[in-house]
């Protein structure tokens, strides 16, 4: 038993050292967690409002979406760079067109994604739309931000160590914007009121987001 | 062309000794603030601070955009010294906003749009910090991290215009103090705002300019961070 205590600190201690010395994991999880946290309370803080009310439901739904991409979308380059397709790949696409055939690939899985989630989420939570259209527009438009962002942030993590956390690091910051706009919108579809400037100025950050993806994406692709 | 360079470290030194001592004596103290205004006048610092960690956003995208038109590394180094510099201007600002903060609003945090917006700075600045940090290759490193400036430059505008309008617009209805509304109150505070942003962009392009040598240094010695 003592050799199995000693053998077990051992480990431990051999993790802690090297851990220590790059002090990578510590940094990246650390700031995973810092920026989770100011996603998700500022989803629920300033642009939530009232526990309970259809806002606080609203940010909450795409918390949900948020988390689910970033699970998911990371495997849109790490998959290439690990089975060692990306060499073949940059031999034979053009980086523009990789680009747009991942980004919609991304978007189709997030939207079918969509389409069983918020379903479920708005059964669950017993949440009435009121004007169901602003919503379809609210999460296809969202979706393609998201995709976009995505697209562009995984490959720059799939050339890097410790994607999977280095990914939703990464990706928070730059999507904040649409998340703000996103959950306004979603408030307002719910709530049956109407979309104003919202939706120009998502369709704003989808388009500005595209268009610096297909202008970095072929520096960001090839050594 | 030395000496010219060290007059105007000097010159900057007094500069930045006037700006405090105006700040803090010259300076009338801003009426209409808890403890008689004395304590408004962090705004003297606490402002240029996050004026600072803003020259910062853009002079790394910047960089980082001439970086990958032309590959050149001093380009990289200066988006880089730009994003620390921007780091630590912006945690000063936000300390010290803070604090600011739960003396007149009763508060540390209580996600103002302004606070949210430098928050979401740091985070991106530190995000580009953990990116540089997990990639081994030199070349690889400054591409990428060049590239992610220039998104972060891109989604930027919606982050300091839209986000915290529609934020301020759901959840604050008590008046977000703003610098327009203090400085009508009075010339001198006006003169010194101007003047310490001013000294303090100079103190940010000066630092800037050293971690830039510092770098080039370095990589003509073949050491690189």
């Amino acid at each position: 038993m003592s050799s199995w205590l000693a053998e077990a600190a051992a480990v431990f201690a051999k993790d802690w050292r090297a851990e220590l010395r790059t002090r990578f994991a510590l940094n990246t999880l650390g700031l995973f967690a810092v920026a989770t946290l100011v996603v998700v309370s500022m989803a629920l803080g300033p642009i939530g409002g009232a526990p309970n009310g259809p806002s606080v439901l609203s940010a909450v739904l795409w918390l949900i979406l948020l988390f689910a991409a970033t699970a998911g979308l990371p495997r849109l380059f790490v998959a290439e760079e690990e089975t060692h397709t990306a060499t073949a790949l940059r031999l034979s696409a053009t980086p523009s067109a990789l680009f747009g055939g991942k980004l919609a690939y991304g978007l189709t899985l997030l939207v079918a994604l969509e389409a069983i989630t918020t379903p479920l989420y708005l059964a669950m939570v017993q949440l009435p739309v009121a004007s169901p259209r602003l919503l379809l527009a609210v999460l296809l438009l969202g979706a393609v931000g998201l995709a976009a962002a995505s697209t562009l942030v995984a490959v720059m993590v799939a050339q890097a160590r410790a994607r999977g956390t280095l990914f939703a690091v990464l990706l928070f910051p730059v999507l904040v914007p649409l998340l703000v706009m996103a959950v306004a919108l979603t408030r307002q579809a719910v709530a049956g009121e109407p979309a104003n400037v919202g939706l120009t100025q998502l369709v704003l950050y989808d388009a500005s987001v595209i268009v610096a993806g297909l202008m970095l994406f072929p520096a960001m692709w090839n050594p | 062309m030395h000496a010219v360079k060290t007059v105007l470290a000097w010159g900057l030194w007094l500069w930045i000794a006037l700006v405090i001592a105006g700040a803090l004596w010259w300076a009338p103290p801003l009426t209409g603030f808890v403890g008689g205004g004395e304590s408004s006048r962090i705004v003297f610092f606490h402002v240029p601070m996050a004026w600072n960690a803003f020259v910062a956003f853009i002079i790394a995208g910047v960089a980082s955009a001439m970086y990958l038109k032309g590959r050149a590394p001093r380009r990289d180094a200066a988006a880089k010294a730009a994003v620390e510099l921007g780091l630590v201007f912006g945690v000063l600002a936000t300390v010290s906003g803070s604090i600011w903060a739960r003396i007149e609003w009763g508060a540390f945090w209580n996600w103002d749009p302004r606070q949210t917006t430098i928050v979401l700075a740091l985070l991106f600045y530190a995000a580009y910090l953990a990116l540089r940090a997990a990639v081994a290759d030199h070349e690889t490193r400054r591409r990428l991290a060049a590239g992610y400036a220039v998104l972060g430059l891109v989604v930027a505008p919606f982050l300091f215009f839209i986000a915290p309008r529609i934020a301020a617009f759901s959840l604050h209805p008590e008046p977000v103090i703003n610098t327009e509304g203090e400085v009508k109150m009075d010339p001198a505070v006006l003169a010194v705002l101007v003047s310490g942003s001013t000294a303090f962009t100079a103190l940010f392009f000066w630092v800037h300019s050293l971690q830039c040598r510092l770098a080039a240094v370095a990589r003509r010695n073949g050491l690189e961070a």
